[in-house]
Order: structure tokens, then sequence, then C-alpha cells
């Protein structure tokens, strides 16, 4: 009873503080941003983290020592800090990996490790230094100022390169790890000690609102230590004062403790993971408004990535169409799911999945594993991940995550996608379901000049003027898909922002090459605070003494040359521009179904595979190559465009896609419209020379007989198979060039065309029936006593006897109907190409229920240009077909026969014929 | 065989050759899976209207007169209407859920609300708006079919306008108005469900003046396809469809989304998933009272006193009270009837407030789904000593509006009512739910999941009956 009195006091002493402290932070004001959000009454309890005491590195509770707050120590309490600290690539960030410079995946000679700490990126410039370097760059220390807004805290902010904690180290200008340099170019020591070092910081992404903005500057000031503590700016626990960080005992109670309402501890929610990665807003009654291309927001910046369940239409951007894409940015926002239902901690028991590849074969399910408890002190840091082109990163972690079709069923495509298995086979989901991006993204960095204000100049895609910020109209880009390896092999196509980047590099004394240090460049560029008077001559053609956008451009090898000794003036040998592409996938904004590509023609078509635009210049005229370490095979090439733009174009067949309607070879094409067009010259030349001497020497009319030539079985077999070739043909040629016969339905005509080739294939092989039982099928036999003269005497009828009106020299009859040329080209047509035909036309259709059968025959690529090619050869026959049956007693005598069946035929005939009396 | 046959066999032995590619084409084509019918099926068609401005010949005196030359030539037409709730203003016979005995009819007739409370004493302006004329006789006289007010429901409404106890208003030229006759539009629906409870969207929220020249985005219906009421409301033999919570206790001869929608009609697996359980209009009738506001609470109690007057906070004859704009429906799960109504000379709830017609449905129920509506709440005149709801007179002589005294008044209604008065009166608190299912949206406009299904989200997920919101914790497991 005592006890529940004592607790009640406690809680009216508690609600009396609580009330006392909110009256505080009102009257303060902005000081505070409990205040902020404190029109409303005291927020309801969302933690069931319970209370715990804010302790510094030495386990001491702050509000004794006045220290700064240690993760490690406080969270360690109960959770096992050294575990996660040790178990994460956000507190890594390549450090474990960190190596001699050159001897990465990104085939760049001055890399070093494949995470932020160590591999360059010419969008933030600067560069790490590694030790025994020349010329220092980024020590370690500046580089935790630099990127301290992306760096999630130990690692390599608690860890020197070697192993040993940074605080081990001795402050030492000559070492990369504990040096500074500064504006002027002096380098100085850097004490640890005095700094304090970055432990991972839990609450940055633990807390309901963590101040990233205070963590920020208090890193950037080098205040490492101080870090952590500035995170909690905005909870009210902790002040900034003149003389430093205050903590406010208001926010504890009286064992020290935090009180309940100031424990904000929870799941990381999207916001949090926005801090660093990019654009995410969820609060959907506002419109999303953003500046375009913000580095600060690299996830956006690189690839125009936003996560917000808001529709596009309700946004507050800019974007050109804005009011028909009633959607939102991303589907799987808008269906409620968090970054971590992904990307989750990957022994999470509520996620994790179990690799099939460690479970017995007789084991479905394996119960063993950990129960929350376990996880909770001890919850893995690592995150689940995709396989994406930011491949190099946490390379352990790749394919961790459960992809699209590890949720999905690609079942729901089958009511109106032909082939799924195939397309599924080539293209990645994102490939469709990404369709477009509507937020703009970088295109070009270009670090060979420099602004005013010493930066690079960075150009976006997707927006009519960067500069401009909200109110630019955005227009968005299509993403241009490459070809993505898979860790098991397979290949997918899938969308990928390409940026392209310049960049000067020398020659270090040791004779390494380097990115020449933004200090350098801004000494070759600037005297003093304004462009070297004898660059801004040779750059300013208006002589309006400042440098336009077009000015601020290498583009004579005057402006380059004339930079490239002003770099060798400081001492940088071999000064020289190179220039890469780097890959960003993409991989979110998903859209469902009907806003996701759908119609055939965006692929099927000549002009599908659009190039996407590089760079719209291309300083000192170098061509970039794309940068090594991404997983994405060949699939495309950097071109020269007009006005000295730079393209990639997409060329999917280089990795064997053969894609029906976009793809052809076109000497296959070439080839068989001669073939075509030659035997249509040849039959004209004929008929025109038959007309002539017609005309000439009317022909007498030769004796006839009529003779039952075809029967019922013949000619329904015959013209059923002349419709069905001819549509074939039609369709093929629908489906070889969509772009010149547009307006029929891709997918229907492919319908048509394979029930078609089915009544094809099923006729031939009744007639075949047919010819065998019959006997008939001598008659297609070349007998090879005398052929040849026979052969000879045919060619010469229609080379010459035709022409003098000669009677026909061979008998047709019922029973020999054709002659030797007849039946040595229906030999070829029935024995090599309609079985060729048949053979990869099915092989084609095959893909999708047996793709390894077309696979071993060369896939898509060989079969479906002699496909091709066999129709063009049909065709050809036919043309000559066509006209030889003119070449009977009277033009149309051959085309009646087999109408009829009855033939006129000239009358040295065959004795036993059955003639119409009979 | 004849010559000529044979001259065109081949005719059909082409038609053969046709046929065997035609026949497969025609028998496997591709078909998409949908059979979705045409939401436009369900529409009435609309006839010209044969214009009657050369038809009736006046002149007219009365409102009667006008009636009997309809007669002359829709011979049934008055007959029909008698027979309908616009006329009766009361039902058949009815169980009333909460109560024993079957009663003789509910309706506007004899059914107590939470805005003016009653009709009866109240006729010279409750009748405005009965289909009839003359209610100042008492008994009223529901066979006399002069009576029935046909310009009300056919006539222009710039030409015809009612005024006490039913009757045409003074100044009113019949015979324009006989002239004028028409199918009806939303402006004759309008007159009275716009204006209902005194004045423009009090009572209801969704329906207002606004409907009658509407956007798109105020009701896809009326504002994107023009349509009239009677276009879902469909009326025969003067019958309207259509059934109000606030007066009825079942959803007999109710009007549904899917009399012309199909409920799986969504391309998105995932919301045709949520029919069975959400109705249509929780997702497409986000808010209501779009353009003007709504009345959400009334608290009779300061009714008489000598404040500063405002049109939407207080006046002297009624009291002060709250108007919302853009009102957030109360989402309650709804089976169409009501679990419980109010009648004259129920006792009081015995704690919290008395809900006066508190809809019926629970997650237990395969049938109902999860509804909007709007609550009205207010502070009503009560009789303490026997803990009824008591009706006052207000408008006409010795009514409250008049006298500002409340004993006379509410003596004058009891009476009315068939109540006994104590003389004790106070004030009690009243809840009344109106479903909310006009001004729906398009697609575009209608709720998304993060609506819902995100943190602090418009459905209080536990006080529905869930553990958490569904999408983490699972939808309800019920036997449909």
């Amino acid at each position: 009873m005592r006890a529940m009195q004592r607790h009640f006091s406690f809680r009216l002493f508690s609600i009396a503080l609580v009330l006392l402290l909110a009256v505080v932070a009102m009257t303060l004001g902005g000081a505070n941003a409990a205040a902020q959000s404190g029109e409303e009454p005291a927020a309801p309890l969302t933690s069931l983290h319970p209370v715990f005491a804010l302790r510094d590195a030495t386990g001491a509770n702050v509000l004794e020592s006045g220290q700064p707050v240690s993760t490690m120590q406080t969270c360690g309490a109960c959770h096992d800090t050294e575990f996660i600290a040790g178990h994460s690539f956000h507190a890594d960030l390549g450090l474990a990996d960190f190596t001699a410079p050159g001897t990465t995946s990104s085939g760049r000679a001055w890399d070093t490790s494949n995470g932020l700490f160590g591999k360059w990126d010419p969008l933030t410039y600067r560069y790490l230094t590694p030790d025994g370097d020349e010329r220092l760059d980024l020590s370690t220390a500046e580089w935790l100022m630099l990127l301290g807004p992306r760096v999630a805290g130990g690692g390599p902010a608690t860890t020197a390169r070697a192993g040993e904690p940074l605080t081990a180290l001795a402050p030492d200008a000559a070492n990369p790890e504990t040096s500074l340099l500064h504006a002027d170019g002096a380098v100085t020591a850097w004490d640890w000690n005095e700094s304090g070092v970055a432990e991972m910081d839990c609450f940055l992404c633990h807390l309901d609102q963590p101040d990233h903005a205070a963590r920020t500057a208090a890193l950037a000031a080098g205040d490492f230590g101080w870090a952590s503590t500035a995170t909690l700016a905005a909870t009210g626990i902790v002040t900034k004062t003149a003389d430093g960080w205050q903590w406010n005992a208001a926010a504890f109670d009286a064992g020290g403790e935090l009180l309940p309402q100031n424990v904000r501890v929870q799941d990381p929610t999207n916001a949090n993971c926005a801090q660093c990665h990019g654009i995410v807003h969820t609060e959907t009654d506002t419109p999303l408004t953003f500046a375009g291309c913000d580095l600060d927001n690299p996830q956006t910046a690189t690839t125009g990535q936003v996560i917000s369940p808001q529709k596009i239409s309700e946004s507050g951007a800019n974007i050109a169409g804005k009011s028909d894409l009633a959607r939102a940015w991303d589907v799987h926002a808008e269906r409620q799911l968090a970054c971590t239902d992904c990307h989750y901690a990957v022994n999470n028991p509520a996620h994790a999945q179990e690799a099939d590849d460690t479970r017995p074969s007789h084991l479905l399910y394996d119960p063993r594993r950990l129960d929350i408890a376990e996880y909770l002190e001890r919850p893995d840091h690592n995150f689940a991940r995709g396989q994406s082109a930011q491949y190099t990163v946490a390379p352990e972690l790749k394919d961790t995550m459960r992809r699209c079709e590890s949720c999905h069923s690609t079942e729901s495509h089958a009511d109106w996608l032909p082939y799924v298995d195939r397309h599924m086979s080539v293209l990645s989901c994102e490939s469709c379901h990404i369709p477009r991006l509507y937020a703009p993204a970088v295109e070009q960095v270009d670090w060979t000049v420099l602004e005013p204000d010493g930066s690079g100049v960075v150009t976006c895609r997707g927006v009519d003027d960067p500069q401009s910020g909200v109110d630019a109209l955005i227009e968005g880009y299509t993403p241009v898909l490459l070809m993505r390896e898979n860790i098991d092999g397979e290949q997918r196509l899938a969308p990928y922002n390409l940026i392209s980047s310049w960049y000067w590099v020398y020659d270090d004394a040791d004779g390494n090459a380097r990115p020449v240090r933004q200090v350098d460049l801004e000494a070759a560029w600037f005297d003093g605070e304004s462009y070297a008077p004898e660059l801004l001559a040779l750059f300013d053609a208006d002589d309006d003494g400042e440098l336009s956008a077009t000015e601020l451009r290498l583009d004579s090898d005057a402006k380059t040359a004339a930079v490239a000794e002003r770099l060798a003036g400081l001492g940088l040998a071999n000064p020289r521009i190179e220039a890469e592409v780097q890959s960003y996938s993409v991989n979110h904004n998903v859209a469902r179904g009907e806003w996701a590509t759908r119609d055939c023609q965006s692929c099927h078509h000549d002009e599908a595979a659009t190039p996407l635009q590089l760079a719209g210049y291309m300083p000192g005229g170098v061509v970039p190559a794309m940068v090594g370490g991404a997983n994405i095979a060949a699939s495309g090439t950097i071109q020269p465009g007009a006005d000295g733009t730079l393209f990639f174009q997409p060329e999917p067949e280089q990795a064997g896609v053969y894609i029906f309607g976009r793809d052809r070879v076109s000497w296959v094409d070439w080839l068989g419209l001669a073939t075509f067009l030659g035997v249509l010259a040849l039959v004209t030349v004929h008929a025109g020379l038959r007309l002539y001497v017609a005309w000439r020497r009317p022909r007498h009319e030769p004796e006839t007989q009529r003779v039952y030539m075809y029967d019922a079985y013949e000619r329904f077999w015959h013209w059923l198979q002349t419709i069905a070739i001819i549509l074939l043909l039609f369709t093929g040629l629908v489906i070889h060039r969509p772009d010149m016969l547009g307006m029929f339905n891709f997918r229907n005509i492919v319908w048509v065309h394979n029930m078609l080739a089915l009544i094809l294939l099923l006729n031939a092989a009744l007639a075949l029936f047919y010819h065998l039982t019959s006997g008939a099928i001598q008659q297609f036999i070349p007998r090879p006593y005398g052929f040849f003269d026979r052969a000879i005497l045919q060619t010469k009828f229609y080379l010459y006897s035709i022409f003098k009106g000669e009677p026909h020299p061979m008998e047709k009859t019922r029973s020999q109907k054709l002659n030797p040329l007849q039946q040595v080209t229906y030999f070829g047509l029935l024995n090599v190409l309609l079985p060729l035909q048949i053979v990869t036309g099915a092989l084609m259709w095959g893909v999708q229920q047996w793709p390894q059968v077309a696979a071993m025959a060369g896939g898509l690529p060989v079969l479906a240009p002699l496909h091709t090619l066999v129709a063009w050869l049909f065709a050809s026959f036919i043309v000559a077909h066509v006209y030889l049956t003119t070449t009977g007693p009277t033009v149309l005598t051959d085309i009646k026969a087999m109408v009829t069946g009855w033939e006129d035929v000239e009358v040295h005939a065959y004795p036993g014929a059955q003639t119409e009396q009979a | 065989m004849s010559e000529m046959m044979k001259r065109y066999l081949w005719v059909f032995g082409l038609l053969g050759v046709v046929l065997v590619i035609a026949i497969p084409a025609v028998i496997f084509w591709p078909r998409s899976a949908s059979t979705a019918t045409d939401p436009w099926d369900g529409l009435p068609a609309h006839v010209e209207h044969t214009s009657h401005a050369n038809i009736v010949e006046g002149p007219f005196a009365t409102g009667q007169e006008v009636t009997q030359a309809c007669l002359e030539c829709h011979e049934d037409a008055a007959d029909e209407v008698t027979h309908t709730v616009h006329w009766t203003w009361q039902s058949d016979p009815v169980e009333i859920p909460g109560h024993d005995n079957v009663v003789e009819g509910i309706g506007k007739i004899n059914l107590i609300n939470n805005f003016c409370i009653a009709t009866p004493s109240n006729e010279r302006t409750c009748m405005t708006c009965h289909t009839g004329y003359g209610w100042e006789e008492k008994p009223y006289d529901f066979e006399k079919t002069d009576n029935v007010d046909c310009l009300a429901c056919h006539a222009d409404t710039a030409l015809y306008a009612k005024g006490e106890y039913g009757n045409p208003a003074e100044g009113v030229d019949l015979l324009a108005a006989a002239q004028s006759v028409r199918n009806p539009g939303r402006d004759n629906c309008g007159k009275c469900h716009f204006d209902g409870g005194g004045g423009n969207n009090v009572k209801h929220g969704d329906l207002d003046e606004s409907l009658l020249f509407p956007s798109e985005n105020l009701d896809v219906h009326m504002g994107r396809y023009d349509f009239l009421c009677t276009d879902c409301h469909q009326t025969e033999d003067h019958n309207i469809s259509g059934r109000m919570l606030s007066v009825s206790v079942d959803d007999e001869n109710q009007v549904a989304c899917t009399d012309c929608h199909e409920a799986d009609l969504h391309d998105d697996e995932r919301i045709n998933a949520h029919t069975a359980t959400v109705a249509c209009q929780t997702c497409h009738i986000p808010s209501i009272a779009l353009k003007n506001p709504t009345k959400v609470t009334w608290d009779w109690s300061t009714a008489g006193q000598d404040k500063p007057e405002d049109h939407y906070t207080f006046l002297k004859i009624k009291g002060d009270f709250l108007y919302e704009k853009d009102y957030q429906p109360e989402y309650l799960w709804y089976d169409g009837g009501v679990s419980y109504r109010y009648l004259t000379g129920d006792q009081l709830a015995a704690d919290g407030p008395t809900l006066l017609n508190p809809p019926s449905g629970s997650i237990d129920e395969a049938g109902a789904r999860i509804f909007p509506f709007k609550v009205h709440r207010a502070e009503q005149p009560y009789d303490v000593v026997n803990n009824y709801l008591l009706p006052p007179t207000t408008s006409g002589e010795g009514g409250f509006w008049t006298t500002f005294d409340w004993p006379s008044a509410l003596e004058l209604g009891a009476e009315a009512n068939g109540l006994e008065f104590s003389g004790e009166y106070g004030f009690a608190e009243t809840w009344m739910y109106w479903p909310t299912t006009h001004m729906v949206q398009p697609k575009e406009n209608a709720l998304q999941c993060e609506d819902c299904h995100a943190d602090n989200g418009l459905m209080d997920w536990e006080a529905l009956g869930y553990p958490g919101d569904p999408i983490e914790w699972g939808g309800r497991n019920v036997q449909q």
C-alpha cells in the first residue's frame, strides 16, 4: 500500500515536472523543438521502450558528468552495442575492406574500398587520401566533417584503418588519419582525443525526432564526440548554449533516468532513413515540394526516386502533365510498406529468410531460430539489400532481400501479356513497373571547371532549369534499360540512371594517378576570390567579366591547355582529363499495373530503346567509359550526338536479346528483298517478252483436252495452305516491322501468326499423310533417269520455246503433274524451307515453353533472322509460282484447274487420262 | 447438279478453307477475363417530357384545382402518391429494434429527431415539405387525393413554392406553375431534401444546394455525368426508391451503388478485397459538406437567451450550434438497419447520450460493412420527471419561437404528441446518425491506403473491434 502511495506521489511529481517543463519549453520558444509541437497536449506515449539513463563514455550518468552521451554505453546497457556496431555496413562503410589504391573493382586507380569510406565519388569529388600519398586531400577527420550527414557513426568514425581506436593515434600532420587540410593548403595535426569520435548513433535511426541538422553541424565543426548528443537536440533532453551542450535535469526523473515521455525510441521509420538517403514524404496532407537534384538527398539526386504514398498529382512539385498522374510516387509506400519491411535486419525473426542451401533437403522448415529477446539483444544491423548497381557496397549482403518476384506472382500478367515467362526471363519487373521518374536526377558532373563558389558544374536531367529551384518545370525522365547480371548468373534488363563525370587527374610524386585536389583546382582557377585573369580572358567570350554556363567549359584545346598549364604550374605532373559514366540502379517508385509500361510497341518497335543523353557537352573532348564494378553487362554504346552532346544508346542485342519488331539483321532483309525483287523482275521481263511475242505473232491455240487433274482434297489442301502462307507472310511482316504497319495490334497479330502456323503445320502433316498413303508422293521425287535431260529441256522451254509458241515439253498427267524443275523446286521447298520454317518458328514459339531448347539452337538472335530469310524465300517462291501458272495453254488454265480440278491439257497427252466425258 | 451449281462450287470450297482458319480463330481468340457489365445499363432512359404549356388551362384559384386538372389525364397519379411515404410520412407497421411490440408505423409524422425535434403541433412550417396541401385540418385526411401537390415535384421551382401547411406560397401564379410541369429535377427534390432542418445542408451534410450546379469534384454522378436524383432513386408508380436511417429502421427499397456498379470492379484485387468489409461510400465519400457547412451540434438549452445572433453559431430561437465544412464522417459498422430507434415517450439512456437511431451491425456480422456517418449531437428538452424527450411547439401560436417560454411551448408540444408534461424540464444529450451516401468522388479523390492504414489514420480500429490495423493484424473472420 505504501509502495502504491509512493508510486502515486512519484507520478504526481512526474506530471508536475512535465507541466513545468512544458511551461519552460513554451517560454523558451524556438530553443526547443518540443515547444514547436507544444500546442498539442502531451503526445501519447508511442514507445514500448523502457526508461533508461543516458551515460557517457565512462558509464557515468551524463547528468552528473555533463559529458556527451555515449550510445555504446547507454544503449549498451541492454543491447550488445559492440555486436551491433560490428555487424553493420552502415557503420563500417567500407572500412573492413579498405585496401591499397587501385585494387578495387571500380577500376579507378585511386579507389581504396567499395564503400563511402574509400570509394571516390565524382559527385562529392573530395578524395580520401591513403597513407603515404604525396598530397593530403581528405583526412579521416575532414571526411567525417564533410560526409557526416551520411555517416551513421562507428566504423571509420571510431576506428583507424589498421583497426586500433582512432583515439590511440598520436596527432601527426603527416598521417592522413590524424591531420587536416586547410583551405589555404596548410596541413595541421588532428587530435582525436580532443575532438572525440563519432560512435554509431543509435538515436539517428531510432528516435522519432532526431535532430539531423544539429548532428551535422556538430560533425562539420569537428565536435565528433558531441554528435550523438546533438542528435537529441530536438527532444528537450539537452540544450545547446553558448558554453556547449547542457543536459536538462527536468527531462530526467529523480533516479537520473529519462522520464517516460522523453523515451521516444522506436523502430526506424521511413523518415529516419530519409535523413541520409533521399526524399521521403509521408505527410500526405501536405503537398510534397522539392528543389531538384539536391545532393543532400543522394538517392533522389542520383536517380530521381522519391518515396511517398502521395499521388504525384497531389504533390506540390511543378511537374509537366501532373494532373494526369493520379498515382502514388511509390506504390509500396502507398501500400504502407516501410523501408525496413524490405531492408530488414538480416536476423530479424519476423522477416529473416532461411537460406535454402543451409537447410537439409528433408526439412521444409527449420523451427530453430532466434527468439525475439535474443534478437533484441543482438540485432544484426546489416540490412537486407538487393543487387543493384551500387553493387560494390556491402557485397556480402547482395541479394539478401526479398525481391519483387519473392512477394509478387507474375500470373496476373497472364490475361494480357503473351509469353509471360519469356518476358520475365529478359525483363526485370522494374523495367515496366518504373516507367518514368518524376523528380530530376543528375546527368553530368563537370569538375574540369569550377563555378565561382569553387564547386564543379552539375547538370540535371528531367528538369528544364535546375537553377530555378522549386518553380522549375519538371518533366521527369525515362530511365535507360541495361542488362543487369544477377547473383545467380541470370540476366535481366533493368532501369538505370547514368551519370557522366569529367575531372582532372594527375600523377603524383610516386607516379600514382590521383584526382586533382579541389584545393589545387581552386588555386589553378582562382587568383584570390576571382577567376585568374588569364583564364577569364580566355573563357569570357562576351567580355562581360563573368563566365556564363556556356562559357565555363573546356570546349577548345587552347582552354584545356591553359588550365592544364596552370595545374602543371602547381607541381602536378601530367594533368589530364578523365571521364566516366556511373550507373545508378532504379528500384523504387514502382507503379502498379495500369501505370506500368504495357504497350507492346514500347519495346517491339523500330525506335524502341531510345538513347539517354549522357552529357550536353564533352569537356576537353574526352569520351567517358563505364565505371567498373557495376553488375551490368555490355548492352549499349556511348555515342557522340549532335552539337557535341553525348548519348548512351541501349543495344540489348549485344547481350543476346532479340526483340521482335525492333531487332533485325539487315543483310538478311536486304538479301531477302533482293531475291524477292529479283524474281519479280525476272517474271516481269519474261511476261513482257511473252506479251511482245504474242502481239507480234499470235500463237496458235493448241488442241486441248479436259483432264481431271486435282481431286477435291488436293485442291482444299492447296488453297488452305495458300491462304495460311500468305497470311503468315503478312502477319510475320507486321511482327517484323510494326513501325511500318502500326495500325495492327501487335499482340493479336502474334496470336494470329501462331494460330496460322499451327493450321499450316496440321495441313502439311495431313497432306503428307495423304501423299504417302495415296502414293502421290512419288510425283514429288525426281527420277534420276534422264532427269537432267528433261530438266534442260524444260529450262530451254522457258527460255526459248515458250516465246515461239511451242508446246510444253513435258506431259502433264494426273499421275505426273510436275515437271523436273517443279520437282526440284518442291523437293527443296518441302524438304528444306518448310521444315526449316516450321522448326525455327516452333522454337521461337517455344521460348515460352521450353526456352532451353531454343537456347541450344542459338536462341532468338539465330532463329529469328533465319525465319525471316526463309519467309523472304517463300514470298519469292510465291511470285514465281503464281507467274508460272500462267504458262499453260491459256493464262488462267492452271489456276482454273486448281479451282475446279479440271485442266485443259495439251493433247499430245497421256492416253489413259480421265476425261470429262469419262 | 446443274451446270450453274458446278460453276460456282468453288465458292463453297473457298468458304470451307476460310472457315477452317476462321473457326479456330474465333473460338480461341484471346479474351480478357473481365466480364464487367456496363453501369450505364442501370440507368433509366431519359424521355423528353411533353411540354404542358399549351395543355394546361387555368385559371386556378387553389392548389387542389391544379391537382384536379392533372388528374383529368393522369388519373391514377394522385392515388399512387397517397400510397407513398412522401405522402403518408409514415411506414407500414414495423418491428422496432429495442421495442417489444410492432408499432403501427413510423415516420416524420411521429418520430423525434434532434434538430427541430417533431412535426406534430408544428404543422405550419414542417408541412411546407409535405407533398400535399392543407395540413391545417386535423386530423389530416390522407384519402383526399385533391390535396396531393403535383407541383412540388413537377413544377419549375422558379415558378412554384410551398408555404404554410403545405399550401402554395402566397403570390404563386398557379397557372404558370402548372404549365411548367416536367420530370422532377434536382431542384424539385432539393427544395426539401437540401434544406431539411431549416436551412441549406443543415441535416444531411451530403445534400445541399451546391448540387444544383455541381462540379465533378463535388459529386461525380451529378457533376461529371449530370445525373438527376431519379436516376438512382428510381421511381415506379410515384414510389421513389431510397431509405433514410433517420426515419426508417431497415433498408427495404434502398438504393445501392451495386444497383449499377459491380462490387469488384476495381482493377486492383487488393481494393476489391475491401468491398466485403468496407462500403463503397467509405472510400468514395472521403468528406461531406464540401461547399456548404452542415450542422454538427445543436444546444437547445441556450435558446431564448439574448445574445448576439449569428446564422452559423447562435440564434435566439434555436440556441447554440456548430457548423462544419468539409465534415469528416465517423465510421461505424452498418448492416442497413438500426439497433434501436427512439420512439416518442421512450425513456432516455441510463448513462451517456441517448442515441436516437444507432446503426446496427458489428465486426462479427458478415452483412455489416464499415460505413461513413454524419453524427449530429444535440442538447434537447426532456421531461425531468418522466425522463423522456419533449417535443416543443416552436412555430405558430404559443410556440417557443414566439413566446421564448419553454414550459408553455413544451406543454403544447407534449399534448400534440400525446405525452404528459410534468412541468419540470431539462436538456438531454442526444446523438443522431446520418448515413453519408451522396457527394461521391471519382476514383482519383477516393481515400487512399494511407488515409486509414497509416499511423493516425481515419479508422479507430479498436473501436471497430479489430485488435489493431488489419493491414498488420489481419482482417475480421466472419462467414460470408
